[in-house]
């Protein structure tokens, strides 16, 4: 089930709030819980068995670490060699095979294994907490009720934030509740949903037409490069949005996942602030762990590209994704010897397209199904292959999708929000009536395009 | 209004929205069609329970739900009007609109489509045809065609598409020009269709080119018959376009003959008035809709001639026209049976030809059979 849907929008959710609202407070984790088997159970019937495998070790494993002072390393490796093989086993398998019938021309069959949706950010959130307790940052819980419900936990469970352990494990015990959190929950949540249903989804569209276009040309190869980079960011940071309104709606606080990526002055920047939980998460767990930059020059350069290359692993079982990986790290190794210091002295607009320049061209790559595409869409932005300029297929196109390029780039950036504080900071009343007519008309029209049943794709899948 | 009260009315209107569209839509009665679509809407006990093991059921589910959303109809055109008026998209769905006349985008053109009906009729004239027949094709241009030149919506490469099929076509099927015979006016505003009100200089042309115009004496008189909205109106969802009206010509001839059809082996007439008041496709007036094999016998004919229309659904409204001139009239659409079994039906000799086919369906041809 995805949040930008009516199954979701209108029976899921009135329901959990309901049942969530009217059963006493020490019942709310087992609502939680339920529901959020519900939730994965709805989508991912046969591989619910599987998640509940990966809680019960790691709910078992952290207990071990904590009593067991002589074997706890033991039952770390145990733990994460349990669910990183789940991950890898249903994950990275066929890339794996596919690789090896590449390089030695052998002819091992494909498992074809269905990806589990959210395997990737429930995997992260289980090995993050046994680390956690293996290095005393956190107790283990010993409720396996709500252990299970911190990871299966719906809002957070198929597209992130991915939440550690020691971000709710308060809320876990006890919950505030005030009309303020969840009304600053539903902004959020119909925020997220309307940059999700009319923004990424409308771009979906302009892309699936580069896709079905009859003939290229390099103004139709922008209009994708364009479209790829502002989809990805609001269909990604919508998703993100939803899930920490949801999670205030039910008391808790997630961390935040984005932060106005597209305005940052170095990619150093721009990886503070686009999927903060991720690179926080590969930081924390396996950049320091191999020696951070606390190690010879040549060491460093090995755990930067490492932790970049796991990070594009992470995205996809695809060899697109681990070169767009490896961009990022070169691109930060070369920031740290010293373009950062260039970055810092030329003027800020020539930074800032630097860094959606290079944004755009790492979408690209991300959004490719294969090495021949990935030359063919970044040539193509360059009139490789000796294509016009543009044709009346790409100026229609223009055309029809322009306010909405011209919205999600404003919406990228902190602009409007700043405008708004400013008006508030002189006069609140205006702002606080407009903003609830201004949420319930974006509710409005993210049901209108629902029930349209426009083009509404879930990019997680294979996360 | 303060924080508080703010935060008191954003978590009030919340609930009311989502609790009260669910309520509202639980409670309220199901719905079998949607006119303005012209489908069948997805029922309740069309969802299997045991397509969750196959991942469908959320899908399944998701569908039933829009279908049967309430007021779907308002929910839409309020997307349509946000999407062409306020976000000046140029379209919604593929459909868009110009002058209160609904369109869809028909783009590219596709080059193995247009072969494939050359293909069709050259296999066809091959099989069954030979110097006894007198042998035409013509092609029905979209609407699309008529948008002025410099249109800022994307439409086929029209020449193309006609220098193709004259290119492959077998050059003993003579072609007629009927691009300049209809203008923008003549197609409904809210349907693909042409309306037959301005077909009598189209098939007019078409029986001077195949001869048999001066066995055309009777009159055509026109008639006012209902208000509609066509196919196009439900896919844009665009509540402010106007309803079109069905027109048609008529005369003893036409009222007399008798329509028989291969499929359902009854007889009807040429203006099927009950398939306007029971059908989702108002345009199922004419000759009953899409059918395989259909026969126009005129009982006054004074002459003994035949004519076999190859077709698609632009032909059900001109054809009528050349009931006078012709004993038995056979309309074929390939689309719906295969082109080896017509033996079985149709005696070709010294037949009239016509092989009559839109744009809209040479670019999507994959259906002909």
């Amino acid at each position: 089930m995805i949040f930008s849907s009516l199954t979701f929008l209108l029976y899921f959710l009135p329901i959990v709030l309901l049942l969530y609202y009217i059963v006493p407070k020490k019942m709310r984790n087992l609502v939680l819980f339920v529901a959020s088997m519900a939730f994965y159970f709805f989508g991912e019937p046969k591989y619910i068995i599987l998640m509940l495998l990966s809680i019960f070790f790691a709910y078992i494993n952290a207990i071990f670490i904590e009593k067991s002072k002589k074997h706890k390393k033991l039952f770390l490796i145990i733990s994460i060699v349990i669910s990183l093989g789940l991950l890898v086993v249903f994950k990275y398998t066929d890339f794996i095979i596919e690789n090896i019938n590449m390089i030695f021309a052998s002819n091992i069959n494909l498992l074809r294994l269905a990806l589990p949706i959210g395997i990737s950010f429930y995997t992260f959130q289980v090995i993050s907490y046994v680390i956690d307790v293996y290095n005393e940052k956190a107790k283990a819980q010993k409720n396996f009720l709500k252990f299970a419900t911190y990871v299966s936990l719906f809002p957070q469970l198929i597209a992130g934030p991915i939440v550690r352990y020691t971000d709710i494990d308060k809320e876990l015990e006890n919950r505030e509740y005030k009309v303020e959190n969840f009304s600053q929950g539903v902004r959020r949540f119909v925020i997220g949903l309307a940059k999700k249903i009319l923004i990424a989804n409308v771009l979906g569209e302009l892309i699936t037409a580069f896709s079905n276009a009859s003939e290229p040309s390099v103004l139709f190869y922008w209009l994708n490069g364009i479209a790829v980079t502002l989809q990805i960011y609001f269909d990604f940071s919508g998703y993100s949005d939803m899930a920490i309104g949801i999670g205030k709606m039910l008391g808790f606080s997630f961390p935040e996942n984005f932060n106005y990526p597209y305005i940052s002055k170095s990619i150093t920047e721009f990886w503070r602030r686009w999927h903060i939980t991720l690179s926080s998460w590969f930081r924390d767990y396996v950049y320091i762990p191999l020696g951070g930059n606390r190690v010879s020059k040549l060491k460093w350069l090995r755990n930067i590209l490492i932790v970049w290359m796991l990070t594009g692993l992470w995205h996809g079982a695809s060899w697109n994704f681990v070169i767009w990986g490896l961009l990022y790290g070169i691109l930060l190794v070369i920031e740290k010897l010293g373009g950062l210091k260039i970055l810092e002295k030329i003027p800020t607009f020539f930074s800032r397209i630097y860094v959606v320049l290079v944004v755009m061209l790492g979408f690209i790559i991300f959004n490719s199904t294969d090495l021949a595409s990935i030359a063919q869409n970044l040539g193509g932005l360059i009139g490789i292959g000796n294509i016009p300029f543009a044709n009346a297929e790409s100026i229609f196109y223009l055309k029809d999708y322009i306010s909405i390029i011209l919205i999600g780039g404003i919406f990228s950036t902190p602009i409007i929000k700043n405008i708004i504080t400013k008006i508030k900071e002189k006069n609140s009343k205006l702002v606080n009536i407009l903003e609830p007519i201004t949420l319930s008309v974006l509710l409005v029209l993210c049901i209108s395009y629902l029930v349209d049943g426009s083009f509404n794709p879930f990019l997680y899948f294979r996360f | 209004m303060n924080e508080n009260v703010k935060n008191r009315v954003v978590t009030i209107l919340f609930i009311i929205i989502i609790f009260g569209f669910s309520i509202i839509n639980i409670v309220v009665k199901d719905t079998e069609i949607s006119n303005t679509e012209r489908r069948k809407l997805k029922q309740f006990s069309d969802i299997n329970i045991k397509d969750i093991n196959s991942g469908k059921l959320p899908d399944e589910i998701e569908n039933y739900l829009m279908d049967q959303f309430v007021q779907r109809d308002t929910f839409r055109s309020i997307k349509t009007f946000f999407k062409l008026n306020i976000l000046c998209q140029k379209e919604n769905n593929g459909f868009f609109k110009v002058e209160n006349n609904v369109h869809n985008l028909l783009y590219p053109l596709s080059s193995k489509n247009v072969l494939n009906t050359a293909n069709k009729i050259n296999n066809i004239y091959d099989t069954y045809l030979d110097e006894t027949n007198n042998i035409f094709y013509t092609i029905v241009p979209d609407k699309n065609y008529y948008l002025a030149d410099k249109s800022e919506y994307l439409k086929l490469d029209y020449n193309k598409l006609s220098n193709m099929l004259r290119e492959n076509i077998d050059s003993n099927i003579e072609y007629i020009d009927i691009f300049d015979t209809v203008t923008a006016t003549s197609y409904y505003n809210t349907d693909a269709h042409w309306s037959q009100e301005y077909l009598l200089d189209t098939a007019e042309k078409i029986a001077e080119k195949m001869n048999f115009k001066d066995r055309i004496n009777s009159e055509f008189i026109l008639k006012d018959y209902n208000k509609f909205y066509g196919t196009y109106y439900g896919q844009l969802a665009d509540s402010s376009i106007e309803e079109d009206t069905l027109k048609y010509y008529s005369n003893d001839i036409i009222e007399n003959a008798k329509v028989y059809n291969y499929e359902t082996k009854q007889e009807t007439k040429i203006y099927d008035e009950e398939k306007f008041n029971t059908s989702m496709d108002k345009y199922e007036f004419f000759l009953s809709g899409s059918t395989p094999l259909l026969k126009i016998t005129n009982e006054f004919a004074n002459n003994d001639k035949t004519l076999i229309v190859f077709r698609d659904s632009f032909a059900s409204s001109l054809v009528p026209l050349f009931t006078e001139a012709y004993n038995n009239i056979y309309l074929v659409d390939i689309r719906y049976i295969k082109s080896e079994l017509l033996k079985d039906y149709i005696d070709f000799k010294n037949a009239d030809v016509l092989f009559m086919y839109s744009t809209l369906v040479i670019n999507e041809s994959g259906s002909l059979k």
